[in-house]
Order: C-alpha cells, then structure tokens, then sequence
C-alpha cells in the first residue's frame, strides 16, 4: 500500500499553492497497488480511498503500515521523516536542501525552478506545472523504492 | 575595515542639542563610514535651508563620511534602531540627539571590538557626576544600583546591559518591536539580548559622552504613563524567564515537526506553541503579551536574514542552542 498526500496548505488567496504537483490522476492511473489519499475536507478525492482529517496518531500508524508514500512539500513529508519512514517528495519552487530531508528521495526537476525568496508566503508564486517532474519519473522512483 | 554607521536617532532637537551632537561626530578621530540622521520630528523640516546644517553637510562630504537624513514613522526609536541595525554594517554607533561625545569616542569604543563582542560603552555623564564604582552592570541588579555607564568608567569591565549610546555588533539580534512608542527600556533589552546570545559587552574608560539632559524634545518625548507600564512589563516578562530559554513557534505543522527534533537539545525550554499535540507548550497568544514581539523568534524572518541555505532543523539549531 502507498499513501499520497497530495496537497500542500491553500492558500489564502485561494490561489493554487506552488507547490502542489499537478499530474497526480497521471501517476496514479500508472500505480499498480492500492493507494490511500490522505488530506483534509474539501480537497479534491483522487482515489475511492481518501481519508481525511486524520489525526497525527492515525496517520503514524498509516506509516507503518505502508509500503511507501508519495507527497508534495507538505507537513507529511515532515512527519514521514520523524517516524523514520522514507518516502518520495515531488518538489517544484521550494528547496529541498532546506526544507527536505536526504533520508528521502527529493524529485525537483531544475534548481532553476526554485524561488528567489525560500522564506515568503507562497501567495505570491505563481503555479507553474512545468516546473515539476513528469510521472514516468515518479514511477521510476517507486519501482526502485 | 569593518564599516561603521553612525545612527543618530532626533526629535524636538533641531536648534537644541542635535547640532552640538553632529558637531562632535564630524570632530571624532576614528570617522564612522556613514551618518544617518533618522528625523523622528512632528514637523519635519528641510534643514539644508538652515544655515548652521548646511555647514555641516558641507563638512560630511569634505571628511568623505557618507550621510543621509532620513524621515522616520514615528512609531519609536526602537523602529529607528532596528532600521539601522539591518541596514547590512558590521557596526552601529548609536548616539542619542543629546548625547555629546568626546572626540576620541568612536576610535576608544572600537578598539574594543572582536569576534566575542557585542557591544561596547562609555560613560555616559549629567553634571554632577556621581560616584558608582560599586555598580556591577548586571541585569539582575537592575533595580538596585546605578547605571555604571552613569559614573566614570575607569578600568575595562564586562556588564550585562548598556545604556543610551554606544557601539554595536549589527544584524546579530534584533530590537523589541513589540515595545510602544515610548520604548522605555529599548537598549536595556537590546543589549540584554546579545549578551544572551553569548556576546560579550564592555564599558571601557576614557570614552565619555556628555548627556545634555534636555527635558524639551526628545525622541522619547511621551507622557502616557500606560505605555511606560506596558514596556516595563515586558521588560519584566523577559527578566522572568531569563534562565530558560524562550521557544516561540508561531509557524506550520510541519515547522512544529521539525523543530521537535530538536527540542531535547534545548536547556529549560519555556515553549509557546501553534500544534500543542507535537510540541506542548503554551499558546502564541500568550507570548505576544508576555514579551510584545514575536518575530525575534520567527525562523523563517531569521532565515531571510541570515540568507540562509541550510537545513530547517539547523536553522532551528542556530535560533535556539
């Protein structure tokens, strides 16, 4: 079983965080094994398993219980680490020598892509899908994982 | 060369003391690299149309020392201060509009400084003078002795706090925001915080300025006695938790994660907490009004500063151990 936590926090602007990996029906349609969506209420259901709301015990034993998980750069990613459980994060503006951790795989397509700022709100950047890794690249990564 | 800004910080002193304190800047035997003038005044005025000010600027630019005069918000000295204290110099020579220093000042006062020093004082001296060798400089005395800085200084000595003017490490620590207007006890908690941050601070002799007290004008020049009670109070909050070590985490779940690995190497944590279920603490709500400022903990603001390319969790490290 592998957990995708697709979604990094909305922004307040209702914007599209930056952040958050926009070919994810793409690579989901490419996974043969079941997959759980984690999130909150009100984002988008990408797969019949959706649980939301998960308080951070439940999503800790979720961890344990997964083959390995799938993220954009969000709170999960951190927790993943602090239960020593690696897993792949899809980067695009944000930095993974600061806000990653090596124990994971880190997928960032080009530094170029990276925000001047690191220590802004992401309001103010744009949602840009070219700067993100196509899914064959995150189906790579999760054969080998 | 270390560059050094000359901040001088004036309200209501247009014809009083601030030409006396300009004067005694241009006349130092070390020269600071810049002036700034930061016009916290009701009614600015343009003073190159003065003729006493147009001499002065004259003098600046025949000295070469870079000047400028700036029009402050008049929300304090404490913005002014930290304007100048994240202007990107290695020093601040801080001089209050009725604060004459002697010539050699600056150059005493510089001498003094190394890689462990955080800021550097004189004597500060009103006519009587009184006599206060017995002043030890320690914040916890605060409240029953004389400012050393008060007395004549006559051997080099390591204090806790400094008063009025003196000379500082920039962009290491930042001045409390969170104070009024008033900013009653500003340098006291400036200076309090680098010592904190393992700086040392010296007051040293023969580096004596002249405090004109001046009762008319000044940029402190507020009666409101509630503004006073509010600084004090924080100033009192922060003397409270002087030996632990005040953790503010007003960020993300995932901020709370990172940091609780390393929360085990912080001596006597006091914490204050967004996600209480990662990191136990009390609420932000109630650092706000126990310590006015928050943002001297806000990482990310820290980050920006020091250009920070590293991990989070080091970013954390440097923040707090």
């Amino acid at each position: 079983m592998i957990i995708i936590s697709p979604y990094a926090k909305k922004l307040i602007s209702g914007k599209q965080n930056p952040k958050n990996y926009p070919f994810w029906r793409e690579l989901i349609a490419l996974i043969d094994e079941p997959i759980i969506q984690i999130g909150i209420e009100g984002e988008e259901q990408l797969v019949p398993d959706f649980r939301k709301n998960l308080p951070l015990a439940e999503l800790m034993l979720l961890l344990k219980e997964c083959r390995t998980w799938v993220s954009c750069d969000s709170f999960f990613q951190h927790l993943a680490w602090s239960e020593g459980k690696p897993g792949i994060v899809l980067w695009s503006v944000s930095d993974p020598l600061i806000f990653g951790h090596p124990e994971n795989i880190n997928l960032l397509k080009s530094r170029n892509n990276l925000a001047k700022n690191q220590f802004l709100w992401w309001e103010f950047v744009p949602h840009d899908a070219e700067t993100f890794v196509f899914p064959t690249i995150v189906l790579e990564k999760l054969a080998c994982g | 060369m270390a560059k050094i800004l000359c901040s001088v910080a004036t309200r209501g002193r247009y014809f009083t003391t601030l030409p006396l304190v300009l004067n005694a800047i241009i006349n130092q035997t070390r020269l600071p690299d810049k002036l700034i003038i930061f016009d916290d005044n009701d009614d600015p005025q343009d003073m190159r149309k003065e003729m006493l000010y147009t001499y002065f600027f004259q003098i600046l630019d025949i000295k070469g020392i870079q000047w400028e005069w700036l029009f402050a918000d008049k929300k304090g000295q404490h913005h002014i201060h930290q304007r100048a204290n994240s202007m990107g110099f290695e020093w601040v020579w801080r001089v209050d509009d009725d604060a004459i220093p002697e010539p050699s000042v600056l150059e005493r006062l510089f001498s003094y400084t190394a890689l462990n020093i955080g800021a550097i004082g004189g004597s500060i001296l009103t006519p009587p003078i009184p006599r206060i060798s017995a002043s030890t400089g320690r914040i916890t005395d605060i409240d029953i002795e004389n400012n050393i800085q008060w007395g004549e200084i006559r051997a080099q000595k390591e204090v806790e706090h400094l008063h009025c003017s003196f000379l500082y490490r920039a962009g290491v620590h930042d001045y409390n925001l969170g104070l009024s207007r008033v900013a009653h006890r500003e340098e006291t908690l400036f200076t309090y915080g680098l010592f904190r941050k393992g700086y040392k601070l010296l007051v040293v002799p023969n580096a004596n300025t002249w405090h004109f007290r001046n009762h008319e004008g000044g940029i402190r020049s507020e009666t409101k006695e509630e503004l006073y009670h509010h600084d004090e109070q924080i100033f009192r909050n922060v003397l409270k938790f002087k030996d632990k070590t005040v953790v503010v985490l007003n960020g993300g779940l995932g901020d709370h994660i990172v940091f609780s690995k390393i929360l085990p190497e912080i001596k006597n944590p006091e914490l204050f907490t967004c996600y209480p279920e990662v990191v136990p603490g009390k609420s932000i709500a109630e650092a706000q009004h126990l310590f006015g400022d928050i943002d001297q903990w806000n990482v990310y603001k820290k980050m920006d500063l020091w250009k920070w390319k590293d991990s989070l969790e080091n970013a954390y490290r440097k923040l707090y151990l």
